[in-house]
């Protein structure tokens, strides 16, 4: 999905796309998270006029809202930028030679992250590749072809 | 006949018998982490299937992680007995003619296997429809169930010795009956976050027989007295949770969950949650508050949730598993089982269903899921919070007291211990919630001692005491379990794996 931006023309509308959907969810706190999701789901991230709109309708201080919000490491306050490579370096993949498949990655343009257990250890080791596709029991070859594949070769 | 007798009959006259060849397609997280569609398609295993009328059913993983990409084929014979056969690992090549033999009607297998009846005997087996679920026997137990009041069910929950399965082990027909004590309104809170590193059973469970875990929660909210539950699933777990919202869609339109199938004309409403956080959004209390929409983090205990949970009211907080292995409790097969979650230094990883009894060892259990004994110096049992078992020790039966949740994870001869202790430190670092001191401190100084040259044991136990005693939760009271574990399994050396 693309990241909500608030100077884009389609701003306007799927704010209120996603306004539309939150007054679905009863007036309570108890739908804080419910309506993180929803937003991530229709804006990809919390901007700030998401979460002015879930504080009003949920009728929660705005800095509640927000202290709540940055203490769930799923939620984005910033706009995110896709296209990277996230590689498990937990301890079942780093066994499974996630250092090697790291290499692997680097040799190739774009960007590269890494992430803690994807509890997928059975298949070590575990990559999140830039179209966001888990790929298990990756080889090195595997990096390549997927290159080369989207390279059109 | 009774009510529910005849309600589970109009699903099962509903439709019509299977045709009889079925190829199952292990698709789930597994399968398509490993690109089981494409191998398939590349393989013309599908054109196979069509061309000998077999009907094709996309399935979970069977617990079978290290077999995928895999494809099952069965066939039935007209006693309703069934052969089938997975071929594993197909991405290095299979046997086309032997799998389509064994769909072929006109060949005949003598070998017809009726199945088992622990948790894990739907895994892979389900394509998704409350039908398929219902033929191989869900709800049969909630059936038979019904039939008793709550007070023999709540006898029987604790003569049967279950515990919590979600790493603590607390005794779950005490929870039920502390809980059923007090004035409701009562809530029932699934624990399906699993943020455990190392652990992904629920997560099998969930895509594998999510109508198991709907029969234990309605055993549990009829024995308790709960009219809303509520489930909480790991927000990353996309396959489980469309998975458990599409049979609870099922149940609820099928009547499972009201008066048609509950007795005493009880209708129970079950709530899905996603969450959204890490490790620590497994422990009950920051669940309790991330559902009530505060700020996810732990609560002070006591009071205990079996007396003031969600919204100051009586709650039972109970794991995935613990409310699956409820509906096994009435059958013959032997509890208690636990599922345990396989990685490492290992032939075959995967979800697995063992003995927790003692009557199975370590080696025994290692052997027959492929390990060269020889070549493992250690496991890890619990991860983050967990410990190491020495090869010394691998003599020693499984107990269920001692297996945590379940995930573990087998060394290798050129595993550093120290590395991986040091790489846990830092996840539970990464993961301390930073609500009580000792913990958000203790984590920190704790990755800094252990990377020094030379480790200072003496800071270290006493570190490690401080955070056991005065953390606000288990994230910091067992951080530094590992730690210790390693120091005194593997003291002389503490970098290689050699004692
Ligand atoms: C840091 C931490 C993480 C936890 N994570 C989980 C989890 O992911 N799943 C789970 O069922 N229990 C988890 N627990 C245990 C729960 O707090 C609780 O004991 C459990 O859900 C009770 O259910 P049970 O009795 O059926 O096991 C965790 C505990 C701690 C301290
Ligand atoms: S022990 Fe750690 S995770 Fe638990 S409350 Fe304290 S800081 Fe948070
Ligand atoms: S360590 Fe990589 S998936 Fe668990």
């Amino acid at each position: 999905m693309i990241p909500f931006d608030a100077t884009a023309d389609d701003a306007g509308d799927r704010l209120a796309n996603f306004e539309k959907q939150l007054l679905t969810l009863p007036s309570r706190k108890s739908y804080l998270l419910p309506a993180f999701h929803m937003a991530q789901q229709y804006l990809d991230w919390l901007p700030r006029e998401s979460i002015l709109v879930i504080a009003s309708h949920l009728r929660i201080p705005l800095s509640e809202v927000y202290a709540t919000a940055t203490a769930y490491s799923e939620l984005r306050l910033e706009k995110p930028e896709y296209g990277a490579w996230y590689m498990c370096t937990g301890v079942a993949c780093e066994a499974a030679g996630a250092q090697r498949i790291i290499a692997a990655i680097e040799t190739v343009p774009g960007k590269f992250g890494r992430t803690d257990c994807q509890f997928l250890c059975s298949l070590a080791p575990i990559c999140t590749d830039h179209r966001g596709r888990i790929l298990g029991r990756l080889t090195e070859n595997r990096v390549r072809a997927i290159f080369l594949e989207d390279r059109g070769d | 006949m009774t009510i529910q007798q005849a309600f589970l009959k109009t699903i099962l006259d509903e439709s019509s018998k299977h045709s009889i060849a079925q190829l199952f397609i292990h698709k789930g997280t597994c399968g398509e982490a490993t690109d089981i569609v494409s191998v398939c398609e590349e393989l013309g295993i599908i054109e196979l299937a069509m061309s000998l009328n077999a009907k094709i059913i996309e399935t979970s993983c069977d617990g079978r992680c290290w077999a995928a990409p895999s494809v099952t084929a069965q066939k039935n014979n007209d006693r309703g007995a069934s052969y089938s056969r997975r071929f594993d690992r197909i991405d290095l090549g299979v046997n086309l003619k032997e799998l389509g033999e064994v769909l072929d009607l006109s060949t005949v297998h003598n070998v017809f296997d009726d199945g088992a009846t622990g948790l894990t005997s739907r895994f892979g087996q389900l394509d998704g429809s409350l039908l398929a679920a219902v033929e191989l026997g869900a709800y049969g137990v909630a059936e038979k169930v019904f039939q008793q009041d709550q007070k023999s069910i709540l006898s029987k929950i604790e003569e049967s010795k279950l515990s919590g399965r979600g790493g603590a082990h607390f005794p779950t027909g005490l929870k039920w009956k502390l809980a059923a004590q007090n004035e409701g309104p009562r809530y029932l809170v699934v624990n399906a976050e699993e943020g455990e590193p190392g652990v992904f059973k629920d997560r099998h469970l969930l895509e594998a027989d999510p109508h198991r875990l709907i029969e234990g929660i309605l055993i549990c909210c009829y024995a308790v007295g709960v009219e809303k539950a509520f489930v909480y699933i790991n927000g990353q777990a996309h396959k489980g949770i469309e998975s458990f919202m599409t049979a609870l869609e099922q149940a609820r339109n099928s009547g499972i969950t009201g008066p048609e199938f509950l007795p005493e004309k009880m209708t129970v409403d079950i709530e899905v949650r996603a969450g959204a956080g890490g490790y620590v959004c497994g422990e009950e209390s920051v669940i309790l508050n991330s559902i009530e929409g505060a700020r996810p983090v732990p609560r002070f205990k006591p009071p205990f949730a079996t007396d003031q949970g969600l919204w100051g009211m009586p709650t039972v907080i109970n794991n995935v598993e613990t409310l699956a292995a409820v509906t096994t409790l009435w059958q013959d097969f032997p509890p208690p089982t636990k599922l345990v979650s396989l990685s490492g230094n290992i032939a075959r990883p995967g979800v697995y269903e063992v003995p927790a009894d003692g009557t199975l060892s370590w080696n025994g259990f290692l052997l027959s899921v492929g390990a060269e004994l020889e070549t493992v110096p250690a496991i890890l049992l619990g991860g983050p919070s967990g410990t190491f078992v020495h090869r010394d020790k691998f003599e020693e039966q499984i107990e269920m007291k001692n297996i945590g949740a379940g995930g573990i994870f087998v060394l290798s001869p050129n595993s550093s211990v120290k590395e991986i202790t040091n790489s846990l430190a830092g996840y539970n670092e990464r993961e301390s919630c930073g609500e009580c001191t000792p913990c958000r401190e203790g984590t920190m100084r704790l990755t800094e001692l252990l990377q020094q040259e030379t480790v200072d044991l003496k800071k270290v136990e006493e570190l490690i005491e401080v955070m056991e005693e005065a953390s606000l939760c288990m994230l910091g009271g067992m951080a530094g379990r590992p730690v210790k574990s390693a120091i005194e399994n593997f003291p002389a050396t503490w970098i290689s794996t050699e004692r």
